[in-house]
């Protein structure tokens, strides 16, 4: 069985996926803030990015500066095959783990 | 957005030492666009400051966490060891543990040099992983004295140096560590250069 991807290394991989040919560092970091509604570590995200990358999950290379930054060069991420791989298979998971519960939820309280 | 505010230059400097080269110029750019574009319009310059080194600090954590946590546990392991299995002959303890805490700090220098080619960069990993490891070790004793207080340990405690000594020890290896780590970092950014010249 593959392995199950974590809530922020998904929200990652679809900020990839969202933000396509968009996909750098700091635009990724904008939308996975957007979608988890919370304010996020630029940390967080580029260590997911770096161990997502060293699994073969996604792909990056450094592109061009901007004046805000400076000129320091943006690095662009894009998903390998194994990437949407995982997140296919997470969501499968997932929607395996909920298939037959009953809407709204109800327990003992 | 305004290209004319700059975070901390010291903050800039850590941050170049905690990750390689190519990482950095894209990992600070997006800090410095975040910081720029985001940060400082909403929170000032000041504000702006606070969350950069925040960020700075978050990446010092991952550089020197593990290493902090591997040096904090082979002390508490042999705080742990005095207490319960008391002696009077520490030599070969010692002679353990030292080795165990010098070979820590100085692979985590190596390594840290090694990934950013600066020989700095592992002094600076000493210095972080010790000061995290003080913290660590000293709530990681305190914890032990709570749970093993009875008066056979506490006679294992009088004899291994007292809990005080266990206490502060900690403290006074934050300078040991930054220049076991420094060493360590000149031999990592040695190897760097002479396998990259090869």
């Amino acid at each position: 069985m593959a392995e199950v991807l974590g809530t922020f290394e998904q929200a990652v991989l679809l900020a990839i996926l969202r933000l396509a040919e968009e996909a750098y560092g700091r635009a990724i970091l904008l939308e996975v803030e957007k979608r988890l509604k919370r304010e996020v570590a630029p940390g967080a995200v580029h260590a997911t990015l770096e161990r997502l990358e060293n699994k073969g999950l996604v792909k990056s290379k450094l592109g061009s500066g901007t004046v805000i930054r400076s000129g320091r060069p943006r690095r662009y991420y894009r998903l390998e095959p194994d990437g949407v791989t995982a997140l296919i298979e997470t969501h499968g998971t997932i929607q395996d783990l909920w298939r037959g519960i009953r809407w709204p939820l109800k327990g003992h309280v | 957005m305004t290209t004319a505010s700059t975070p901390p230059l010291w903050a800039e400097a850590v941050l170049r030492l905690f990750l390689k080269p190519d990482v950095f110029a894209s990992v600070s750019g997006d800090l410095l666009e975040q910081y720029r574009d985001s940060i400082q319009p909403a929170r000032g310059t000041r504000g702006a400051d606070a969350w950069y080194r925040v960020q700075v600090l978050g990446y010092v954590l991952r550089g020197a966490g593990l290493w902090a946590a591997l040096f904090a546990l082979a002390y508490v392991a042999r705080t742990a060891f005095d207490w319960l299995r008391p002696t009077t002959d520490f030599y070969t303890r010692s002679q353990v543990s030292t080795a165990l805490a010098v070979g820590i700090l100085v692979l985590a220098g190596f390594w840290t040099a090694w990934r950013s080619g600066s020989f700095a960069a592992g002094a600076a990993v000493g210095l972080a992983t010790t000061v995290m490891a003080a913290a660590l070790s000293i709530g990681g004793v305190a914890l032990l004295f709570a749970i093993w207080h009875e008066p056979g340990t506490m006679a294992a405690i009088k004899g291994s140096g007292d809990l005080e000594e266990s206490l502060v020890l900690p403290v006074f290896l934050i300078v040991p560590g930054l220049l076991l780590g420094g060493f360590g970092g000149l031999l990592g950014a040695t190897a760097r250069r002479l396998v990259h010249a090869g």
